[in-house]
């Protein structure tokens, strides 16, 4: 799923919040909508940016459901999954049949399984590694002799 | 044999769902891809996205469709998603007043975030509750007319005009690519094309003369 933000929208967002900011009160919805953008971006520091301040928004309201997803999903795309996962519980506590919520915990879950598993594959490879290494040095020293 | 290669469709087409909370934009996509009605639906969190691959007058085309949140909080981050939609869907309630008086807004959006060439069919969802009916046909149709729009009243619960709504929009965006007034050169068009492998050339003509070869086997 292709999701472009472009450079503008950023901006914009980040200009409206910059402004806000200056003021001394930052609007629930304009710190969300920078969040959003940010949350968006392919840099990692924009993203916990993001995170950071949707988590800044999620302690009241009926609105919570909403910071709840994007915080997990920024997580998720920080490659921190037990975050990560520890917020589509919680938005899954307040709508269990949440088709988005659902969704976004099985990409996790699923992702932190292929890691298990790449993880396995890679002490695999490395213990080849080692064992080849360990028949040359043998074959080497058996020629010595 | 003209479907063959790396995709099994010659374009795809951007669409966007638009309109109040609650007006059934969710249900409506979901009827169009799953053919199911899907009761008690949370409000959507953002946008959500869904395809399904339609074909028009013998061209495969792969509908692209962001089912954007209704909530007002949404609409400053929901409006990043109109660029390059080629169809907007608009969506009200036929029995809330207040989704239909909201129109003039979200067809301000479209208009302004879109290109001009951007199809927008406007939808009186929920027509299966003709008792509980706030917003009359006639009056919508006159709406309709009035800002150049295609327009239906359907039900995404009965799955009435569900289908309709979404070809007739595709029909709309294919018939504007044909007559050139759709440029699918310019940026955000919402439209693109994916030319099948073993044929030299990607315009328009030779896909429609392989698609006639194709009917007359």
């Amino acid at each position: 799923m292709e999701e472009t933000i472009s450079k503008e929208d950023v901006k914009r967002f980040e200009e409206q919040y910059n402004a806000e900011l200056e003021k001394g009160t930052v609007s629930s919805d304009t710190q969300f909508s920078y969040a959003w953008c940010l949350i968006r971006s392919d840099n990692k520091n924009d993203i916990l940016k993001g995170v950071l301040l949707l988590q800044g928004l999620c302690h009241s309201g009926a609105d919570q459901r909403d910071y709840l997803y994007f915080i997990a999903e920024g997580y998720y795309k920080l490659n921190e999954y037990k975050s990560a996962l520890r917020y589509t519980n919680r938005l899954l506590q307040i709508e269990p049949q949440n088709q988005q919520g659902v969704e976004l915990q099985e990409k996790i879950t699923g992702q932190m399984k292929k890691d298990g598993l790449i993880g396995l594959g890679i002490l695999g490879g490395t213990a080849l590694l080692f064992g080849g290494a360990a028949a040359l040095v043998g074959l080497a020293f058996a020629g010595r002799k | 044999m003209a479907a063959t290669g790396p995709y099994n469709y010659s374009y795809i087409f951007k669409y966007i769902i638009i309109g109040d909370m609650g007006v059934g934009k969710s249900c409506l996509l979901h009827q169009f891809t799953e053919k199911k009605f899907m009761a008690d639906c949370p409000h959507t969190i953002g946008v959500e996205f869904g395809t399904r691959i339609i074909e028009v007058s013998g061209q495969k085309i792969k509908l692209q469709i962001w089912d954007t949140a209704g909530q007002e909080r949404f609409r400053a981050v929901t409006r990043s998603y109109y660029r390059g939609a080629a169809g907007a869907l608009m969506v009200y309630d036929i029995t809330r007043r207040s989704t239909y008086n909201h129109l003039s807004s979200w067809l301000t959006d479209a208009r302004n975030l879109t290109n001009p060439n951007t199809v927008i069919f406007l939808i009186g969802n929920k027509s299966d509750l003709d008792a509980q009916r706030d917003v009359t046909y006639e009056e919508a149709k006159q709406f309709a007319e009035e800002n150049g729009l295609l327009y239906c009243e359907a039900s995404a619960k009965t799955g009435e005009n569900v289908e309709d709504a979404f070809l007739d929009t595709a029909k709309k965006i294919y018939q504007n690519i044909q007559d050139g007034s759709l440029d699918l050169n310019a940026a955000e068009s919402g439209v693109q094309h994916k030319p099948l492998t073993g044929r030299p050339s990607n315009s328009l003509h030779t896909d429609q003369q392989a698609n006639q070869d194709k009917c007359a086997c």
